[in-house]
């Protein structure tokens, strides 16, 4: 019990509690636990030479005390030298890779390569478009209402850019529902927005490696044997020569709003070649 | 399946059903039917269309005419995205009625 009193004043003391704060405690009881600090931080560095009372009384409570305290300094300290050198390696790292290219941060990493059937029944990689600016929509035929106006802002965005502005972007659309949209269907589904659409389909394994590629999902609903639609992420990929996705568009752009927003991206990039 | 066996697998068959034609009379169709719920929505809904769509013995044959002319699945579409829109709109019409609740 002497103990635990003198472990709970040394606290005390060490929170700068006045100790006549509990005057019922004698004064002898006081000089021992100061001398228990004392004799603490002295144990540190030489043998313990203080009080004959401290000694005999608290030989158990110190001596405990000295095995506790310089381990937990040292502990302390090795976490701050740790934490010092991490910091100094991490700063080393991060001056040494400079930032290149830091509009690569601004859209995320998508695409990839892609083997497909295009509506003549010709194979069609992605090598094909290197060097063509791509406006690139999944879609598929049986769309009730999305699909057939996207294409049409799709189609009418393209006539804008190369009347007005002379730019020529390729319109490719790839149908996420390959079962059903054979190359004779896309083109007959194609020709009647523009002549100038791509459109590509091919195995369902190949789809759907592409659609993981570009981060499109879709997905059949409402499925009544061969009646189904396919719920997809209606939106247009906007890639450069180099067949880097550039920027993606969703369902609220209309064609001018689209062909004011390519035109936007063909400038900047003109500026960045 | 291998690409070179799917380019030359001959399936010629079209789906005539979701071109520019066909998409314009199903529209036109669908327009009939929905102008006829709105003329007739004082009348008891009585038959019932598909998920969960109600509509008066009046407007039967237009229902029919819109069932001929577009595919189910369209139909199904459709009549969810209307069920939709009257919903938005009689919890926006709603707010003089309802106050407080």
């Amino acid at each position: 019990m002497p103990i635990s009193r003198f472990i709970f004043f040394s606290a005390k003391r060490r929170f700068a509690h006045a100790s006549n704060l509990l005057p019922r405690f004698g004064s002898s009881k006081r000089i021992q636990s100061c001398g228990y600090t004392k004799s603490a931080k002295n144990n540190y560095y030489k043998k313990p030479t203080g009080h004959p009372v401290v000694n005999v009384e608290t030989q158990a409570s110190r001596s405990s005390g000295a095995y506790i305290i310089p381990p937990i300094l040292l502990g302390f300290g090795g976490l701050l030298a740790f934490l010092h050198y991490n910091d100094e390696r991490r700063a080393v790292k991060i001056g040494k890779d400079s930032y290149t290219g830091s509009d690569t941060a601004a859209a995320p990493i998508i695409g990839g390569p892609f083997t497909l059937v295009n509506s003549e029944n010709q194979i069609v990689n992605e090598q094909d478009f290197l060097g063509n600016w791509v406006l690139l929509y999944f879609g598929y035929t049986s769309s009730p209402d999305i699909g057939p106006d996207q294409v049409r802002i799709m189609a009418k965005a393209i006539d804008t850019l190369e009347s007005k502005e002379n730019l020529k972007v390729l319109p490719v659309f790839v149908t996420i529902d390959p079962q059903r949209d054979t190359p004779a269907q896309l083109r007959a589904y194609l020709k009647e927005f523009d002549p100038r659409i791509v459109g590509l389909g091919g195995p369902v394994s190949a789809v759907r490696q592409m659609a993981q590629e570009y981060r499109v999902y879709f997905k059949k609903v409402e499925e009544e044997g061969d009646d189904y639609l396919v719920e997809s992420s209606h939106s247009m990929y906007l890639i450069d020569p180099k067949m880097k996705v550039v920027r993606c568009f969703g369902v609220e752009y209309n064609a001018e709003q689209l062909s004011k927003e390519i035109l936007k991206e063909l400038k900047k990039h003109q500026v960045n070649a | 399946m291998s690409l070179e066996a799917y380019a030359s697998a001959k399936r010629d068959e079209i789906h005539t059903d979701v071109l520019l034609q066909a998409r314009q009379a199903c529209y036109k169709a669908r327009d009939a039917f929905y102008s006829c719920l709105e003329k007739h929505s004082d009348k008891k809904p009585t038959e019932i269309g598909s998920v969960g769509l109600l509509y008066p013995t009046e407007c039967k044959p237009s229902r029919e005419d819109y069932v001929k002319n577009c595919r189910v699945s369209w139909v199904k579409h459709f009549d969810r995205q209307y069920c939709k829109t009257k919903r938005t709109q009689r919890l926006l019409d709603d707010k003089e009625t309802r106050r407080g609740v």
